[in-house]
């Protein structure tokens, strides 16, 4: 099965973060902080899986601690269990 | 029952793809409102997870329309009742008609501009360690005041410089420059489909000029950050 963030990232030399995780981080930059906004109709909820949220927001202020954020999830998702996250790479 | 609201599209005939699957696998549907077509699909909860999966399907929908259109996409988690969304559709039907004509053949592009670590703003000085904490915090101060303006004048330059290159290919930008911070500069570019080849290569010539910063840029996407009707539609139909 092909990415489903093909041909999102187009060209990187930032080499300090994996193509895939920069393609999940820009979507996540797209979807989640612009659009069009339906006045108090936004119910996201990030309880479960925050770590993501937080990788958004972490890559918009500071890439290193973005690369915390992704090396905490791969600690997460290698321990298994309720935290693992879902992906359809 | 909700609907979860990917897009406003010009009206179209049907999907692109009839077989698209939304968050939660629901079935995609088009539904023609005011004038406009909106594409939905139901959805049962009452909040939307942050998850990788409806992040992607989100996304996928909304690229699907991009194919064939320039779709206004909505923010990730948009849940609305049948009820609330004829209300929005027919209160905005003139911005999202006016947005929709200054958006339509044009993709947005993404770059992302990251200082080397050489050339990162400084933010402590070794030497004031050494002084009495009096005198360390005028210095520190001292050195925030000085070491902003040339930083944030770096900042400016690069931006310019980037400019420089895409000036003529762009037809709308909004950019977020942060000199304290590795991403110094992102920008959100608005452009014709067609000068894509031509932005590339523009990006690439400016890239190869300054070999040392790092970029990242993603794309075509569809308008996200050049739709957002709130801010215009105050002051241009004077309703709230």
């Amino acid at each position: 099965m092909s990415s489903p963030f093909e041909q999102v990232v187009l060209q990187s030399d930032f080499d300090e973060l994996e193509t895939s995780e920069l393609s999940l981080l820009e979507t996540l930059d797209h979807v989640l902080n612009r659009g069009l906004v339906i006045a108090g109709e936004i119910t996201i909820s990030v309880a479960d899986i925050d770590l993501i949220f937080l990788g958004l927001n972490v890559l918009v202020s500071s890439v290193e601690t973005a690369q915390e954020v992704l090396r905490e999830r791969e600690r997460r998702e290698s321990v298994g269990g309720t935290e693992r996250l879902h992906t359809e790479r | 029952m909700s609907f979860y609201v990917y897009c406003v599209v010009d009206p179209i005939d049907s999907l692109p793809d009839e077989t698209l699957k939304g968050l939660g696998q629901q079935e995609v549907s088009l539904l023609r409102l005011a004038e406009l077509a909106v594409i939905v699909s139901e959805f049962a909860g009452n909040t939307v997870p942050v998850s990788e999966a409806n992040v992607i399907a989100h996304q996928k929908v909304i690229r699907s329309l991009l194919e064939v259109t320039t779709p206004l996409p909505f923010r990730f988690g948009t849940l609305v009742s049948e009820s609330q969304l004829n209300s929005y559709l027919s209160s905005r039907q003139p911005a999202l008609l006016q947005k929709l004509d200054d958006l339509r053949g044009c993709v947005e592009m993404s770059v992302k501009v990251i200082w080397p670590t050489s050339e990162r703003p400084r933010t402590v000085n070794s030497e004031d360690q050494h002084l009495g904490s009096g005198t360390a915090f005028l210095a520190a101060k001292k050195e925030e005041i000085v070491g902003d303006a040339t930083i944030a004048s770096k900042a400016n330059e690069l931006l310019a410089w980037l400019n420089s290159h895409l000036d003529n290919l762009i037809r709308d930008e909004q950019v977020t420059l942060r000199p304290r911070e590795r991403l110094v500069l992102a920008a959100a570019h608005l452009l014709e489909r067609e000068r894509l080849p031509a932005y590339k290569n523009g990006l690439a010539m400016a890239r190869a000029e300054r070999a040392g910063l790092h970029f990242l840029l993603s794309g075509p996407w569809p308008p996200y950050s050049f739709t957002n009707i709130d801010l215009e539609f105050k002051s241009k139909f004077g309703v709230n």
